[in-house]
Parts: C-alpha cells; structure tokens; sequence
C-alpha cells in the first residue's frame, strides 16, 4: 500500500493544478448532549470542476449520480432521508441549523434546467424514477399529486448566472411514509471516494444508524464559483444521528434490556426510605463511561487517504475540563476559542476515544457543566398537531414559540398537504399569547394554490413575524374526503401520513445580530397522521354472499310457486317406480282411462 | 424514410442465417426474483424466507444488478423490531440477512401485482430505472421465487389483491414468446402452492411447490425475542440442502437431489414439483445443476468455425448497409433542412400555447374597496330592477 502512495506523490504533483479544484473533505463532529445521547455528524464534501464534469471525468464526484444530473440537466439538487424526531426541548438548536434536514421520510428539491413547465415535469418524473433505482427508495411515488413549486420557502443555496437562473424550475416532493433503512444506506455509502472502507464512514453501520433516536441522511449538490477561479460542483452528504448511549451500548445480540439482579443495581441514597431492602435506582444514565467503539460497534479503520490532511477527520464538541483518552497515534488539537477539541487519525490503524465516567462525588466532584456544552437554545420551537373528532371535519393546529427574549423572529411557513384533506383557508386564523394586541401583522403574506381532487395538492406558504418572547397558534379546520375503494393503500386502517411543514427562518437584518441569526435557518413539524373514513374492504364480498343468498332464496321459492302444480296427497295416483312390467301397466291404465274418459265426455 | 426499411432487411436475413446455429445451447447469465407478499409485523417469516434465499444466491455470486428483490414491509426498521437494521431466519441468530450491504429494488407498496407482471413481461415506462427491469434474454435462466399467503390457484400480494395461476401462466409464456428466457426454475412457498404452477404451459420451467390443494404451508419455528414465527419449513429446508451440499460454485448437486430432500416428516406437507414442461422431460429437469439457478455461471459463447462464404457475404451485406445509411443520412439531413424552413412559424406559435402549471398565488387585500363596490354594486342593481319590476306589474287603477 504505501509503495503504491510513493509512486502516487509525484504523479499528484504533476496535477497539482487539478488537485487544487477538485478536492475530497471528511469530518465527524461529535456533540455530547443532556439525557446522556451524543450527536454525531458526519461531512463529506467533494468537489469537481465544471468542466471536468460536463467532460464527463469523474475524480471524487459520484459517477452513478453524476450522469443523472446530466441527463435530467439538474442545476442543483437536494435529497434528504430522516427519521424520528429532534427533541428540541433538551437537545437546543438543531445541527447546521436544521439545513441539512428533511421531514420525516424522504424529500426530494431540486432546480431544474427547463423552458417550460412541460419540460421541468417530464425532467422531474425521469429524475425521480432514476433516483428510486439508485437509493432503493420508491421516490418514484412522487407524482403530480405530491410535487409542489414552492414560491417562498426554497432559495438555491449555489452560485447560479442570471441567464441559468432564468430558466430554473424548482420543484419539491416528499413522502412522509417512506420507511428508511439500510438499503438506502447502502448506496448513500457507495457514493463516497472511500466507499466505507477507510475514513470516518467505517463508523456508519445500519445497525446503529437506524437505532438512533433522530437521524438525518442529505445529499447536496450545488454549483460554487469561487472568485477567481474555476467554478465547481460540490457535493456534499450529511449523516447526522442522536445515539442514546445507554441503548448502543447494549450488546447487538442481545438488545432487550433485561432486569438487573438485585446486587447490581445502584440506589439512590438520598431518598428516605432507602435501606438494605428498599431501593430506589439512581438514573444510571448519568455521567457514563462510553467510549466511540461502544457506541459506535466499530473502530475509525484510519484515515482516509483521499482526504486533504489539514483538515482533522474526527472532532469533539466538550468543555476542555472533559478528560478522554484515545488510540496511540492519534494527535489532539485543542481550540483554545471554544470548547472543542480535534484529532488527527493516523492512515493505517484504527482509531478510537474513551471518555470516562465522571464521578459526582468525592474530592473534586465534576457537575454537567464539565461533561457537556450547555446546548444553544433555538430561535423557534414548532408544534403541529391535529385537533377536532370525527371522520368528517378536523383541525391543524400548530404552536409556533419564540424563546428569544427581545428579538422577534421572520419565517416562511410552508404547507403541502394531500388533496384528500381539504383546508378551508377563511378558517385560517393566528393568535399571539403573550403580548396583547398586535393581531393582524403576525401572517404578513400568504401564497396559495388549493387542491384539485386527484390532481394536485394544497400548497399554503405563509410569512409570519412573532414578536419576542410570545407563542402563536396557528390554526385552519380541513374536511377529510372519501377515497375510492381502490385508492386505499393495503394498511388504509393505519392512517394517511401527512408531510411536516417546513419552517425557514429568515436571517436577520440588523447587522449587530448573534452568528447564528445572520444566516437562513430550517426547521421542520413532526409529520402527522391522518386518519380518514375507512371502508370495511370485506364488506364488498358480503354483500354479494348475501344478496345471493336472498335472491337464491326469492327466486327458489317464487319458481317453486309458479311452476310447481299443488295437489292433495289424496289425489296421487299410487304408481309403482321404474321396471318395464309398471310401465307396460301405466300404458294400459291410460289406455282404458282414455276409453273410460271417451264414455265419460258423451256422458 | 423508406431506406431506412430497407436497412432493416438485411439484419433480418442475417438473423435468419445465424438463428439455427444457436439451438441447444447452455445460458449464458443468471437471474433471480425474489418477491414476498405479505405486509405487516406478523408476517416476519415471509421476508426472512425471502431475504434468505436473496444471501442464498448472493452467497453463489449472482450479483445485485442481477436480482429483483420485492419486499412489501419493512421488517429490519420496524419499530417492532428489537433488533434494528436486522432480519434473522433462525432463533440462533446467527446470521443477519439484512447485513450491510443490501439492494432492495421494489419496497412497500410497489410490490403490486402489476408491478410484479410488469416486472416479467418487461411492460414499463422509458422512465424506468435499469436497476428494476429483469433484463435477461433467451439465455438467461431465472430463479424465481415467491412466498406469502395464498390459496387454491391464488397468492395474495398485501393483503389487498391477487394473482392467479392463470395470470402466472400467461406472464410466462409472453416471456417465453418475448425470448426472455432459456430456462426457469420457479419455488413458491405458500398454503396449496401446487396450485399455483399447475396452469403453467410455457416450455423450460421447472416448478416446485410446499403444499397440495387443501394443505397449509407451516412455519418453522419462532423467536421468543423477535416475537414471531422466522421461517417457514418448506424454505427452511431447501436452505438447509443449499447451505450443507451446495458450498460453492463447483458443487454437482443437481435439482433432482434438491427435490429427493423433500418428505412430509420434516415439510408437514407433501412438496410438489413439475417436469413435464421441461425439455427432456423428468430426466433432463433432475439432472440440471442447482448452480445453473442458484448460482451464477458465466459461460462466454465462443463464435465456432465460421462458413468463409458467409463471412464475405456478411462483410459486402455490411458495406452496402453502411452506403445505404450514408445515402438515408443524406436524404433525413435534406428533408430536415427543407421542414425547418417551413416549420419555424408554427414552432413558435406552438410554444405560445404551452401549458402552464398553476403556481401559488398571493392573497392580497390590495383591492378590498374595489371588490365590495362590485358586490353594492351587483345588489342595488338587482334591487333596482326588482322594483322596477314590482311598479310595472303594479295594476294602474
């Protein structure tokens, strides 16, 4: 291997101008949060210049996924796969500012090189189609039903000209049903230069990844024309994950936690009633021993060789009062600015880093303030829930908070909702709780584009602006359709996902705001589940069992009726049955009857 | 235009020479589909059938882009699921089918009937992605297999509908006839699965089923962990010949070994299987190899001794195509100079009349007063001419 390098140098430096433009970057930040979980992030970046790209030379840019940009003539796209939920109450301001994130499920936007909006139609649907093969997801199933054009929401993040961006079409879908596991994981890791084998992806391992509490896979592609330079591609993909210590530390055969003999659980002292028989355990979670394999399953398998090597692959966000121990070899770059500390993992041997308990007690006792960063509290919380009863009308109510004591907070709120739940817009109302008055200025502007029944769905855009330290509630009533009997999934009875709305924070405009408000933030509701009326899907073939069975009845018995001729039991001539003798004897009979009746009619 | 026909000929008359050649001749690719039918938790052990016989012929080198593999559910991210990202056939857990590196190519709802048709008539849309299209050819052999909950002559996909014996039947001769394939060895594990293969006519299948008419399919055993039954016995036992007799791609095991495995003692029910379509009959269908289906052969067909009076024939045939198709290049280039000059007009009044996608539009306030004075208006006026109306009408005494 390293023979191979040593011819590699040279060569590299030849290509030095090359190397410049396009270039490979891998980082996993890893933030330990309160209720004993830890974030981890991981980044890949790689970039390539146009040129190289529209030659088709692939360095470091996906070759799978580059020649479908160039086939659907795709400016700059976004594909995100998430799970479960950011629980922004312990866990503060979300990672990236939530711009590396997706509703629940998968979301696809891109913008799209089109004349017309035939054209960007066509050029969405062979997109889509061509995506689901490559991540095994059934993004085909988004159709014209679930695509919207967001008017507000969505800005390109890359360097576009004006003349590209003139005839760019953005278009979005999502499907908050769409399950996420490691067959989406698969192709996600084979897109890398390092393909999982080295670097920080060795990490990345279904197993935990989708054991997570909240996970969030992304995949951006956008152009950037640095000044000066060649313009580039990038793309980048994100993977970030909330583990629970506690829960990836559990053996992988043997996940379910089972009850702890009595010997081994540790008592919470304090409580009064605590004796030798009487226990009241202590929250184990608390200042944990967890080391990266543990949590992880797996060691860092070196570094990857195609990285740049100024940038430290693994970085950890604690205060520098936090001890940790990791592999020989390994190198610790302190940042004396803010609490975090960076290593540089050696190439050819594994990687990985012990934090040890922290005792609470004895002669230096360390308190949560030395084992974690306090995390940053956000600058909006969202809340959406369903309201209302029945099958026939409902509600959606959603809590927007803004926590900031004395700064207020612009946003676009963005709906897409099926066209199966009908909204009635005039119902569509916004209370502030906290500062009276001031009604009418909370919803600035609204974007509409209502629902046709199979067609389309509803698409809400609102800008909204909540005043310091105050919460709104956002409310409007919808009626719930009736589907077709053929238009029910197979599991109809568990309900309809509705896909989360989408909170973009706008940057604020004084120039003497923090950091963090300077720049377009993200924020997405949990999905909802909408339950409609649903038909007993047997009851078709009742209904035939059971009409048969009375017209068989109605008819048998009227047929009897009718053609059937009733006579007295008295009247039957008693014949004998088959037999050539009775027939001969029947034939006699009639003849003397018809003699008889002859005489009879004269008579 | 017309010369374009005639180029056509010339690759028929060669197909016609060179189509005897190719008779009796062995695959040359190997494919598999593997498609479950069933949703919900409850159902575990049909995709773990599936996903077993999936690192089955994954384990004997039939790669992903040559595998459909159907899931209905999802079972390794269940919330159910005490193990996540994970799918186990056995409760000694030993091996993870599920694993890290796993292709499914249609998921949840897809698994339909008509994707699953679709699927083998190859009958879909351009927009179609290569990684979901069976593209196999007249020699291609094809493992398919299939399991859920059925009954006689149907196997119901989710729950929701059905596919037919006759409707199987009828998919494979349209592959037959299409020449999509050489040969097909077609398992199903599911309540009176001989029912299934029964209507099959189509030559070169083989087929195998768990039960009769009027016999359940069982599971295997549960895991008191997982919470549910993980295989089904019929499955279960093919895996056990293939996993202990067929290690690796030289093993000479043959079908024949393969179907003699089964018995009612360990199946609890009478497996079936059909030879009768199969060239050869019950002989040459037992003496197959099982690495002909479950595994994957790449035989490289070798061009034998060639006629060199067909050679030259061939090489002229291609040397008056290639003066045809520069005359047809000549002439569409001519007829596409002469259209643009008189189709330039109507290309732009075509591009005015495009569709337009409704997109959202604000709602404003901005002509509130505007939008009440045509309301007033619209009332009064009415007012007005009822009145009118009513002094008209009024008798003049």
């Amino acid at each position: 291997m390293r023979h191979f390098f040593s011819y590699l140098i040279p060569f590299s430096i030849l290509f030095w101008t090359v190397a410049l433009a396009s270039d490979y970057y891998e980082q996993l930040i890893l933030k330990p949060l309160p209720q004993s979980t830890v974030l981890a992030s991981f980044n890949f970046r790689s970039n390539t210049t146009l040129s190289q790209f529209e030659a088709r030379n692939f360095q470091y840019f996906p070759r799978s996924l580059g020649q479908i940009l160039q086939h659907v003539g795709t400016r700059e796209l976004h594909l995100r796969f998430s799970l479960g939920r950011w629980d922004a109450e312990s866990w503060g301001a979300r990672p990236w500012d939530g711009t590396k994130e997706g509703g629940t499920g998968v979301e696809l936007w891109a913008w799209l090189e089109a004349d017309s909006d035939e054209e960007a139609s066509r050029k969405w649907l062979s997109l889509t189609n061509a995506l689901s093969g490559l991540f095994c997801a059934s993004l085909n199933f988004i159709d014209e039903t679930r695509t919207t054009r967001p008017v507000m929401s969505f800005q390109p993040e890359g360097d576009h000209s004006n003349t590209t961006l003139a005839n760019m079409q953005l278009l979005h879908g999502v499907l908050p049903r769409e399950v996420v596991c490691t067959e989406n994981l698969t192709p996600f890791l084979k897109l890398l230069p390092c393909k999982g084998k080295a670097g920080i992806s060795t990490l990345l391992d279904g197993h935990k990844l989708f054991d997570a509490s909240w996970q969030s896979m992304a995949i951006d592609i956008r152009p950037l024309c640095p000044e000066g330079q060649e313009c580039v591609l990038q793309i980048e993909q994100t993977i970030d994950m909330v583990l629970d210590i506690e829960r990836s530390k559990r053996p992988r055969d043997n996940p379910i936690p089972r009850p702890l003999p009595g010997h081994e659980l540790k008592c919470n002292t304090s409580k009064p009633y605590h004796s030798s028989d009487t226990c009241f355990p202590t929250d184990y979670a608390e200042g944990q021993e967890w080391a990266l394999d543990q949590v992880f399953g797996k060691t860092i398998k070196g570094a990857c060789p195609l990285t740049d090597p100024e940038v430290p692959p693994v970085c950890i966000q604690v205060p520098h009062t936090r001890d940790i121990y990791i592999t020989a070899g390994a190198s610790e770059i302190k940042d004396a600015n803010k609490p975090s500390r960076c290593y540089q993992v050696p190439l050819e041997s594994d990687f990985s880093m012990i934090l040890p308990h922290m005792s609470r007690e004895g002669e230096h006792p360390k308190t949560d303030a030395d084992e974690i960063v306090k995390p940053e509290t956000p600058l909006l919380y969202a809340e959406r829930s369903f309201t209302g009863h029945g099958y026939e009308r409902g509600g959606v109510r959603t809590i927007l908070t803004n926590p900031s004591p004395d700064t207020e907070v612009e946003f676009f709120y963005m709906e897409s909702l099926p066209w199966f739940m009908k909204i009635y817009l005039h119902t569509l109302t916004a209370h502030v709780n906290g500062v009276a008055g001031s009604k009418n200025d909370i919803i600035e502007e609204i974007y509409y584009r209502p629902a046709l029944d199979r067609v389309r769905g509803t698409q809400l855009e609102l800008r909204m602006r909540i005043p310091p330290a105050s919460t709104v509630f956002l409310t409007y009533d919808f009626e719930k359709s009736i589907l077709r009997y053929t238009e029910y999934p197979p599991d109809a009875n568990r309900g309809f996902d509705v896909a989360a709305a989408i909170i973009t924070i706008l940057p604020s405009t004084s120039p003497d705001a923090p950091l963090a408000r300077q720049k377009t933030s993200n924020l997405r509701t949990t999905s909802l589940l909408l339950s409609l009326p649903t038909p007993d899907f047997s009851m078709p073939y009742n209904v035939i069992i059971f009409t048969s069975t009375v017209i068989a009845l109605a008819f048998g018995g009227l047929y009897n009726i009718l053609i059937r001729r009733f006579v007295g039991a008295n009247e039957v001539v008693d014949s004998g049955v088959g037999g050539l003798k009775n027939k001969i004897i029947e034939a006699v009979a009639k003849l003397i009857g018809n003699s008889k009746g002859a005489k009879g009619k004269v008579d | 235009m017309k010369l374009s026909n005639v180029l056509n000929l010339p690759a028929l008359l060669a197909a016609s020479i060179f189509a005897p050649s190719i008779v009796s001749a062995e695959h040359t690719s190997n494919w598999a589909v593997l498609v479950g039918t069933s949703r919900f938790w409850f159902n575990y052990r049909h995709l773990a059938n599936v996903l077993s016989m999936y690192r089955t012929v994954k384990r004997l080198g039939i790669p992903d882009s040559q595998i459909i593999l159907m899931l209905p559910d999802d079972m390794a991210c269940n919330p159910r699921n005490a193990f996540p990202g994970t799918v186990y056939s056995n409760a000694d857990r030993a091996v993870d089918l599920y694993g890290d590196n796993i292709e499914v190519d249609y998921r949840g709802y897809e698994v339909t009937v008509e994707n699953f048709i679709r699927l083998l008539t190859d009958r879909v849309g351009d927009e179609m992605p290569r990684s979901k299209r069976l593209l196999t050819d007249d020699r291609s052999n094809i493992f398919v297999y299939m399991t859920g909950h059925g009954g006689n002559e149907f196997l119901k996909f989710q729950d929701a509908e059905e596919i037919g014996a006759f409707d199987l039947a009828d998919a494979f001769e349209q592959m037959w006839e299409k020449r999509r394939y050489h040969e097909i060895l077609f398992m199903i594990d599911t309540c009176q699965a001989n029912t299934m293969y029964s209507k099959l006519y189509s030559p070169n299948i083989i087929a195998t089923g768990s039960s009769e008419l009027d016999q359940s399919s069982y599971s295997h055993h549960a895991d008191n962990d997982v919470g549910v039954a993980v295989i089904d016995r019929y499955t279960y036992y093919n895996l056990e010949f293939l996993e202990s007799e067929v290690k690796d791609l030289s093993s000479k095991k043959t079908i024949g070994d393969l179907f003699d495995s089964y018995n009612y003692e360990k199946i609890h029910s009478n497996a079936g299987v059909r030879y009768d379509l199969f060239q050869g009959g019950a002989e040459a269908a037992r003496s197959r190899l099982l690495t002909d289906f479950f595994g994957n052969i790449q035989n490289v067909e070798v061009d034998g001794a060639r006629n060199n009076t067909v050679d030259e024939e061939m090489l002229a045939l291609s040397k008056t195509i290639a003066k045809l198709r520069v005359l047809a290049d000549e002439e569409e280039a001519e007829a596409k100079k002469a259209s643009q000059n008189n189709t330039t007009a109507p290309n732009k009044s075509k591009s005015q009349t495009q569709k337009r996608v409704p997109t959202a539009k604000p709602l404003t306030d901005d002509n509130w007063y505007g939008k009440k004075l045509v309301g007033a208006t619209a009332l009064a006026s009415c007012a007005a001419l009822w009145a009118l109306g009513s002094y008209l009408e009024t008798p003049k005494n």
